[in-house]
């Protein structure tokens, strides 16, 4: 499926870096024009000579450069895939929990009222799918995505404090905090309604 | 003089093969360090957009998710309330949902998949004449971490 995303991620900085080799052409002529003198040991000529080592030290560096950048997009390349596939399988879980909240709200809310009522026999916790629904509605994928951010970070930061102490009660650790990210606390919301009406079903997902 | 010129002649070849060689470890120099940063750089950005795009993907597909379990549930408690083709178009939605290789980034299948669920969704929604809308998709607008 995502077989093309290195090409579309580097194609650009590839034809850059093949527009710059274009317009700058590697001039080799001028060292066989004057090759004649290069060995003579007169001052001037160690003097062209020094002019030479100079001239080589550029096109040296030259092409250290032209070899860094082709190497630098090589080597984004065989690393796109995969730290795209570590980046979608840290996130498509949690994308997909909070899109059943999204679903799941967003379709009961659709629903006629006394097929509200049969599923969810109290008013109280029909108003209460109806505030999530709000909630959640009001919560764009944007919104949701920078949630989703933030606990990574958060995760991260912890997880390193977590490596400083003690291994011992890691799994405490853990607990805490999965139940203080923005997004799982309406996975957590749904889930805890769900459990209250029996007559829906849901694959809300139990991690 | 006609052993001059013939050493001159080499040490010019020499000179140049020298130089070529040069270059030629420049570049090779230049292109290690290059694909080694690479490497590293290519696998943290790529990891970004993999967090990203793999959760607007599981958003939408838990999106349909939920909508299908509401949907069962009313079955569930009104069988005649939705037509047969309704149902069954129901029953087809779960099925791709299922089959939706979720973990499997890679996996050619996904964009066919996500075509028909999308497909199906709004089938559904007609029958159901509801207005029904997944908001996350088409995307807003881009978003940077």
């Amino acid at each position: 499926m995502e077989g093309s995303f290195a090409k579309e991620l580097y194609s650009e900085s590839l034809q850059l870096s093949n527009a710059e080799l274009g317009t700058e052409p590697i001039v080799s002529g001028d060292l066989q024009d004057d090759g004649g003198s290069l060995w003579g040991g007169s001052d001037e000529e160690l003097e062209r000579e020094s002019d030479l080592d100079r001239e080589w030290q550029r096109r040296h560096d030259q092409f250290h450069t032209i070899g860094y950048r082709g190497g630098l997009i090589a080597g984004k390349e065989a690393s796109a895939q995969e730290g795209f596939n570590i980046g979608f399988k840290q996130s498509v879980l949690a994308g997909y929990n909070w899109g059943i909240v999204r679903g799941f709200t967003s379709a009961l809310s659709c629903l006629p009222n006394a097929l509200k009522e049969r599923l969810i026999e109290e008013q109280e916790k029909r108003n209460k799918f109806r505030g999530l629904y709000e909630t959640v509605h009001s919560i764009s994928t944007t919104d949701a995505l920078k949630f989703f951010h933030d606990d990574v970070l958060r995760n991260k930061a912890e997880e390193q404090s977590e490596h400083a102490k003690a291994s011992s009660d890691v799994s405490g650790i853990n607990k805490d905090s999965s139940g203080c990210s923005h997004l799982e606390n309406y996975v957590g919301e749904l889930q805890s309604l769900l459990l209250e009406s029996p007559e829906i079903k849901s694959h809300l997902s139990v991690k | 003089m006609n052993s001059q010129s013939q050493s001159q002649s080499t040490s010019v070849e020499d000179i140049f093969d020298s130089s070529l060689n040069l270059e030629e470890t420049h570049f090779k120099e230049g292109y290690n360090e290059g694909y080694s940063n690479g490497l590293m750089s290519g696998k943290e950005e790529a990891e970004q957009t993999g967090l990203r795009m793999g959760f607007e993907i599981g958003e939408e597909l838990g999106f349909y998710r939920g909508c299908v379990d509401v949907w069962n549930s009313v079955i569930r408690v009104e069988p005649t309330r939705f037509s047969t083709r309704l149902k069954e178009s129901i029953k087809k939605m779960e099925e791709l949902i299922e089959k939706y290789p979720v973990l499997e980034p890679e996996d050619e299948s996904a964009n066919e998949i996500m075509d028909s669920l999308r497909l199906k969704f709004r089938v559904i929604r007609a029958g159901l004449g509801v207005k029904l809308e997944y908001d996350g998709y088409p995307k807003p607008k881009e978003i940077e971490f």
